[in-house]
């Protein structure tokens, strides 16, 4: 299913517009990241595009429905909203809010029935909160009551899952626990889109962002792209930098803020074409439930493949693949970025020393 | 613990056994309430009042099937309906307004009612002219307090509610202040105080369609209600009119107070008392709260009842002994449990 805005526009008053001419798509399976500092408005343009806040131009599209046009309860049973988590609930056990998330597929006067309470069931061990089913909202951590709501939102089987700030107010255990399970639904088909303030969450995470830049326009595009330095001193007013740390599995961005800044860059520079590069990539996949998504991914660059090679080791368990590619240094990139956020898939990419001097193999 | 939650299928659902219980509290407490009494029933005098209604021919003096039928039994479906209808609208109020502390006068249904039942005493009216009088009060009441509460949001409707209701006190104070002190005063300030002594079946049939259709509605919302202390965002995220259904829960549990005040005047403290006991022992879902209510509800009415008017020669108020006993065992409740509402 996917998911797109046209033209979005919001504000509450007409002199001072909060969300401006607002384009962006997310495809079935894509995590995409809001940034932006605080009071930009990320949280209205989650609620604008779930139409819980009605854009005053522009619309958002299911599967190229005007979802301000759906009936509620169909357009509830395609999307979720996860709010930032507060616990008006702490009356009810766990199994009973969760339950609570199917009320869209219910009738007005009729009660769950055993299939929804499996249902139920079946989300609580997918998220592996089963143990905590029967105590009280009241009584569990705020990492437990996160997971909580985001099994609340699945409850209703939804295609698309809309976060605010899921990881916020979490401590770095917690914090994996939440962004480990957006990317795995993500990789069960569900797009997920979540608004943060940690950049790096987003360089780790998602494969497209939407960043809310200093004059209240956004940029929106694969996360390689417009993550960069220069529009986190826009965004953000502060010098940082983005690196990379290499673990034995992957190479993961971070990004240390060094300083204030007052500068604002003149134009965002979009990371450009570099040249071409010569590189290997090494997968290896701990299951085959990414199959889909790097199959696509590959098929996306298929013209810049040189080779590329695929057998399962049995014995290990694990699934490997060496892709050779010709391609330009950032398709390269962002090709090795996106293998990297998908969950269990482990990738490094070796260049070769010389970039080839020659022409596009296209032309 | 599997096999505890397969047990349960739906968590929150009462269980087959303490459904029984639950359907024979008030049953127990009927039977009790039909033979106990200034004038001491056996049971067999009541089975044989009973027998008669229904055609059979059984020797009971003219006095006793007087007692049994035309005085105690319209009291008890009376004190079912009271008390029942109180209690549901209690949780109602406090689920819509995500507060414990909300009872069925929170948005000034008791008070207007009052005052309507006050005002048709201070003019002479007969017992159908109070309850209609009574009853277009409540339901006014509810309707200026939503009125002035428009686009307020929920803090603005109990803040606006309580101002409604304290006009609707002081304008009683006017009625007792120039009622006569002598029939009238003393008249308004009974049914003030709450009493089912004047129950019929003529003064039931204006009174208990209202609150049977609303209990009815509340009832089959009971699932839903669960969502109403949500967040309107996370409330409308689940495919719920959110607006709807505090609505329609609002309307109700007012529709059920005013009336319960026209045909007896105030009751306190059950629509406070009863949800916090059934909270308490059965949880805070509504699945099983509203059953557990109407039925603990009623029962704790039927014996409030029993023992006003046969604990002294006079009379006690209701509302009198519902506080006397509700204070103290809602205090030992509090103590015992483990308490999060």
């Amino acid at each position: 299913m996917s998911l797109t805005v046209e033209n979005g526009s919001f504000f509450y008053l007409k002199e001072s517009p909060i969300l401006n001419n607002i384009n962006f798509s997310a495809d079935r399976g894509d995590i995409v990241a809001v940034l932006g500092k605080n009071g930009a408005g990320k949280t209205t343009l989650l609620k604008c595009i779930t139409g819980l806040l009605k854009w005053k131009s522009g619309k958002s599209l299911l599967d190229d429905e005007d979802i301000s046009k759906m009936p509620q309860r169909q357009r509830w049973s395609k999307i979720a909203y996860v709010p930032q988590a507060k616990n008006s609930l702490s009356t009810f056990t766990v199994e009973e809010t969760v339950l609570l998330g199917r009320s869209s597929s219910l009738g007005i006067f009729s009660q769950p029935s055993k299939k929804d309470s499996d249902a139920v069931k079946n989300i609580l061990n997918r998220l592996g909160i089963s143990k905590i089913s029967s105590k009280k909202c009241s009584r569990i951590s705020g990492g437990e009551l996160q997971m909580v709501l985001i099994a609340k939102a699945l409850a209703s089987e939804p295609d698309v899952l809309i976060l605010d700030e899921p990881e916020s107010n979490l401590d770095f255990r917690n914090q994996l626990i939440v962004l480990d399970t957006i990317s795995k639904l993500a990789s069960d088909g569900i797009t997920c889109i979540f608004n943060t303030h940690y950049p790096a969450h987003a360089l780790q995470r998602a494969n497209k962002s939407l960043v809310f830049l200093s004059d209240g326009k956004t940029i929106f595009g694969e996360t390689s792209k417009v993550v960069t330095e220069d529009v986190l001193e826009n965004a953000f007013g502060v010098k940082a930098v983005i690196g990379n740390i290499e673990t034995p599995s992957s190479v993961m961005k971070e990004v240390i803020p060094v300083s204030v800044s007052d500068m604002k860059p003149d134009g965002i520079k979009i990371n450009e074409q570099q040249g071409f590069s010569l590189a290997v990539l090494a997968v290896i996949c701990a299951d085959n439930s990414s199959d889909v998504s790097i199959n696509k991914l590959l098929h996306g660059c298929s013209h810049f493949l040189v080779g590329r090679m695929g057998m399962p080791y049995r014995d290990g368990g694990v699934y490997i693949i060496n892709v050779i590619i010709d391609a330009p240094t950032d398709v390269i990139e962002n090709l090795a970025f996106n293998l990297s956020i998908l969950p269990g898939v482990s990738v490094k990419a070796t260049y070769a020393k010389n970039i080839i001097e020659r022409n596009d193999p296209n032309e | 613990m599997n096999r505890l939650s397969d047990k349960r299928a739906l968590p929150g659902k009462l269980s087959a056994p303490q459904i029984a219980i639950l359907i024979f509290l008030p049953i127990a407490a009927a039977a009790v309430a039909l033979c106990a009494g200034r004038m001491a029933i056996s049971v067999s005098d009541v089975i044989k009042v009973f027998g008669n209604h229904l055609g059979f021919e059984f020797e009971v003096s003219k006095f006793t099937d007087s007692a049994v039928w035309n005085n105690r039994l319209p009291r008890i479906i009376l004190s079912i309906l009271v008390g029942g209808g109180l209690s549901v609208a209690g949780c109602a109020f406090q689920g819509v307004f995500a507060n414990p502390l909300a009872t069925p006068d929170t948005l000034g249904a008791a008070s207007g009612s009052s005052f309507g039942a006050a005002l048709a005493i201070l003019c002479g009216f007969g017992l159908p002219g109070i309850q209609s009088l009574a009853l277009f009060f409540g339901i006014s009441a509810v309707a200026v307090t939503h009125l002035c509460s428009k686009g307020k949001g929920l803090s603005g409707t109990v803040l606006a509610g309580i101002m409604i209701g304290s006009l609707f006190s002081s304008l009683i104070s006017l009625v007792k202040f120039v009622a006569d002190t002598d029939s009238q005063l003393p008249a308004i300030t009974y049914w003030l105080m709450g009493s089912l002594s004047s129950a019929s079946y003529r003064s039931l049939i204006i009174g208990a369609p209202i609150i049977i259709i609303s209990v009815l509605l509340l009832f089959l919302l009971r699932w839903r209600m669960n969502l109403l202390p949500l967040s309107d965002d996370e409330a409308k995220s689940s495919g719920t009119n959110i607006r709807v259904l505090r609505a329609v829960t609002v309307i109700c549990a007012s529709a059920i107070t005013a009336s319960c005040v026209s045909m007896c005047g105030q009751v306190g403290w059950v629509g406070l008392l009863v949800p916090h006991m059934c909270r308490m022992r059965f949880g805070n879902n509504y699945l099983s709260l509203i059953p557990s209510s109407i039925c603990v509800g009623s029962t704790f009415m039927i014996l409030v009842d029993t023992l006003a008017r046969s604990a002294t020669a006079a009379e006690i108020p209701v509302s009198i002994i519902t506080a006397i006993i509700g204070a103290p065992f809602f205090i030992y409740l509090l103590k015992r449990s483990d308490f999060s509402a």
